[in-house]
């Protein structure tokens, strides 16, 4: 009998019992305005410039404010920011700030905090780098006002301050933004709408955040990070759960009130239960991946790695990572997230149709394959990238390909993959991961999906054609020209296998039907949410 | 009897000195990079090795060993790489979570596992034995965490008596305290109560058979005084023995009991510095549990002396 047969076996039984049980007295006894969730992940460090994590962006959209907010239609808009000009060769950006925002230390922010916060964070961001790379000057002009010098156009400018990516460009005190961004800071003040109690803080256990009574929200409705983030609740605890099993029973017996993303296996027994109410958590859902080491054989050879491409079933990989639940996934001619403005599926027919075995096998014979070890990575401990690693396995022997299946944990692949070192001494040929749809919606902050050779992800694709093409979506100036564009890479980036896309999946969130406010995102907001007793 | 404590706390000065080296070292070559971990999946190779360079990882080993040793030295175990916090503080913030969990489970082991044990070997061949055992060989058995949701299902779902996770200190009160470590305490106490009872038997049934037991049974003694003045007390060695190995077998169960009930122990600690590989956090952890570990089998030397006379030092 294995752990996961046991839990899903005891939740069942659990969730059935329950049903028509009311609230228990755990429940009753708290405050209804205080939440209980638990988050995807620990939270292991609260430095959103210094470690990227989802979880800590999470944690860090509430404490830490942004100038501009990503809304439920992906476009940016204002949020600490009272006003903007751009001049009109495109390359002098002015801002200027909202009146009457405060940190949560009493002191106002200023243009300084601003120039300070923004120079950390480009450090450390991908878009923020290009930005770095063509900057003149970032100055406070006065209290309210700052300026940022280009030496060419950026158009992408509003997206990159507003953009959810980690790490997104949130604003601290000029004295803790002048920290190094690869040191950790220590003091947690900023102007959102809760404030981090550090005194309460057991990182791996709980986390607690208290309403920030000075902030000053935007007169909007709440969208996504943009508009008016209205606090409904008091106190927020996020109480982290390693086990799924614990947290499904915590929510049936009351003693959580919101679960970020149940496992796959414990919602129909979630669903069961009528004070648990279950939706899609993320409509940006995610792309499986597996990437291929374009530096050694035998997929330094493009055909090896399309012959892989013509075999695999993405169907395979779905119901191996979300079960038989049709409603959770979809088939992925691409890279990019399906049901967004720009998505685009131009040169997928390579993923799409029946599978073709033997046309793969004589395109892997040509590429010269003949016999030699594939080093495939597996995180163990990752459910995801345990699934599909099981799949990929298939996959390659089928192909006829000697696989040597390495599992391990997650460390250890972060680690691994790392090194251009040959296979065989202590290299790679494969790893698998997947990619937040948010991410990967255009190739603003997609590092995945980047070919430039050395200075690309791991695997190190080299595609001129795919970079150049990210070139042309940079510029781009409109919807049209991006959606066209995104064509363009998705194209490319197929023809030279940049990596192997697995499928579109989506997942759950779950929480009791005293709380009230909770929106899909690509993150969980808790501006809007409330709590009945 | 105090030399000879004062002698075996010295002797474990080096054991604990070669566990460190080993530890450091095992780590020093365990594949996983913390700076990999932090960076997250946007870093470049250039990120991950100013990360590497800010924590320190870079330096050689006999460099950052010797360093260790001399924060030890100093009374600091250092920063975790990823909390920034002092490991000292964060072992202390998981300590009575841990603590508090050891403590009801040896209690509830002793409370329980001795009188079966003795009982069952009072009655040694009959049904009461037979159905003792066969509780021990169940107990043994099941892995904990099986227990554990067994448990939580019953007596948390279905009956809602017990709290399913979490642990409230003891100064929020006596009761808010117990009935979070209840649960946890019977999950992890199985394995160790079937141990301990089988272990008691054993010992209580060749002490029964001696010739003193014959004559007490002679001159018209009682069957309690019989067993928990006369037996029990002669077969305490072996017993003992097992309860203080058994701490050991608690510790690595807290892991997985800590995880299935969410309590914020050192066990849950321990598996999150693994996974992230903040490498001071698990070396000052496995220094303590080895120093835990030493202690209590200096304990157990000088219980034999209290309970057998005969046992000199």
């Amino acid at each position: 009998m294995d752990r996961r047969t046991v839990l899903k076996g005891l939740a069942g039984a659990g969730g059935l019992a329950l049903t028509g049980i009311s609230a228990p007295a755990i429940a009753q006894g708290a405050s209804a305005r205080t939440l209980r969730f638990v988050p995807q992940a620990n939270l292991a460090n609260f430095d959103p410039i210094w470690g990227t994590q989802y979880v800590v962006r999470n944690a860090a959209a509430m404490v830490w404010d942004t100038l501009y907010g990503i809304d439920a239609q992906l476009q940016p808009q204002r949020q600490m920011v009272e006003s903007e000009e751009t001049s009109d060769d495109g390359k002098i950006w002015t801002f200027k700030l909202r009146p009457g925002l405060k940190f949560h230390d009493g002191e106002p922010v200023l243009s300084k905090d601003v120039v300070a916060s923004l120079s950390r964070w480009a450090a450390r961001d991908p878009m923020g780098l290009m930005i770095l790379a063509i900057q003149q000057e970032l100055t406070a002009v006065d209290d309210r006002t700052f300026k940022w010098v280009l030496k060419q156009p950026f158009p992408k400018m509003l997206y990159a301050l507003a953009k959810n990516n980690a790490p997104c460009s949130f604003v601290m005190p000029e004295r803790i933004a002048k920290t190094d961004p690869f040191k950790q800071i220590t003091e947690y003040v900023g102007s959102g709408p809760m404030k981090f109690a550090k005194g309460e803080w057991v990182p791996g256990a709980k986390a607690v955040f208290e309403k920030f009574a000075d902030y000053v929200p935007r007169q909007e409705k709440a969208s996504w990070l943009a508009g008016g983030k209205q606090m409904q609740l008091d106190r927020i605890e996020w109480i982290v759960m390693p086990d799924p099993a614990t947290a499904a029973a915590a929510l049936q017996n009351g003693e959580v009130d919101w679960w970020e993303n149940p496992i796959a296996d414990l919602v129909p027994v979630l669903k069961k239960n009528k004070n648990i109410s279950v939706d899609i958590g993320d409509p940006l859902g995610n792309i499986g991946s597996f990437r291929m080491n374009h530096l050694f054989a035998p997929f330094n050879d493009v055909r090896a790695r399309r012959a892989v491409l013509m075999a695999l079933s993405q169907e395979d990989y779905m119901r191996a990572i979300v079960g038989d639940d049709n409603a959770l996934w979809k088939p992925l001619p691409g890279f990019f997230t399906p049901d967004t403005p720009v998505y685009n599926e131009l040169g997928g027919e390579i993923l799409k149709g029946k599978r073709d075995f033997d046309a793969a096998k004589k395109l892997l014979a040509e590429s010269g394959y003949s016999g030699q070890p594939v080093t495939c990575l597996v995180a163990q401990d990752q459910p995801i990238t345990k699934a599909q690693g099981d799949v990929t396995a298939d996959l390659l022997k089928r192909l006829g390909m000697n696989v040597d299946f390495v599992a391990t944990d997650w460390g250890t692949v972060g680690s691994r993959r790392a090194q251009k070192t040959p296979p065989g001494q202590g290299g790679w040929n494969m790893f698998h991961s997947w990619h937040a749809g948010a991410d990967c919606i255009t190739p603003a902050a997609y590092t995945a999906i980047r070919a430039n050779g050395d200075k690309a992800w791991f695997g190190w694709p080299n595609s001129p054609n795919t970079e150049k093409e990210i070139t042309g979506w940079f510029e781009a100036k409109n919807v049209e020209e991006e959606k066209a564009a995104i064509g363009k890479v998705n194209k490319a980036a197929i023809e030279d296998v940049v990596y192997a896309p697995t499928g579109f999946f989506l997942t759950y969130t779950a929480w009791r039907k005293n709380v009230s406010g909770i929106t899909k995102g690509p993150l969980p907001f808790f501006w809007g949410v409330s709590k009945s007793a | 009897m105090l030399s000879y404590i004062l002698r075996r706390i010295a002797a474990t000065l080096p054991v604990m000195a070669i566990v460190a080296l080993f530890v450091f070292s095992l780590l020093y070559i365990a594949p996983g990079d913390p700076a990999v971990v932090i960076a997250g999946d946007q870093a470049s190779p250039e990120d991950v090795e100013r990360i590497r360079q800010s924590l320190g990882l870079d330096r050689p080993f006999l460099v950052q060993f010797g360093s260790w040793v001399w924060r030890i030295l100093h009374g600091d175990l250092g920063t975790s790489i990823f909390t920034n916090l002092p490991v000292s503080a964060m072992i202390g913030q998981r300590l009575g979570p841990t603590l508090s969990l050891m403590m009801v489970t040896l209690l509830l082991t002793i409370v329980v596992a001795v009188p079966l044990g003795v009982v069952a070997a009072w009655k040694a061949g009959s049904l009461i034995d037979r159905i003792i055992m066969g509780f021990a060989v169940f107990g043994f058995s099941l892995p904990v965490f099986v227990v554990g949701y067994m448990l939580a299902y019953i007596f948390a779902l279905e009956l809602e008596w017990l709290p399913v996770q979490g642990y409230t200190p003891l100064s929020a009160g006596f009761w808010p305290w117990l009935e979070n470590l209840i649960l946890p305490a019977i999950a992890l106490g199985c394995v160790y109560i079937a141990l301990v009872a089988r272990i008691t038997r054993a010992a209580m049934l060749e002490v029964l058979q001696q010739d003193y037991i014959r004559t007490a049974k002679a001159k018209g003694l009682g069957q309690g005084g019989i067993l928990f003045i006369h037996a029990l007390k002669n077969a305490a060695v072996p017993i003992v023995t097992v309860i203080g190995i058994g701490i050991a077998l608690l510790i690595g169960g807290a892991v997985v009991t800590e995880s299935v009930f969410a309590i914020p122990g050192l066990g849950r600690l321990t598996i999150d510095a693994i996974l992230r590989r903040d490498y001071p956090v698990i070396q000052g952890i496995v220094l303590l549990f080895s120093f835990v570990y030493v202690l209590v089998n200096l304990m157990i030397d000088v219980i034999y002396t209290l309970v057998d006379p005969r046992i000199r030092y």
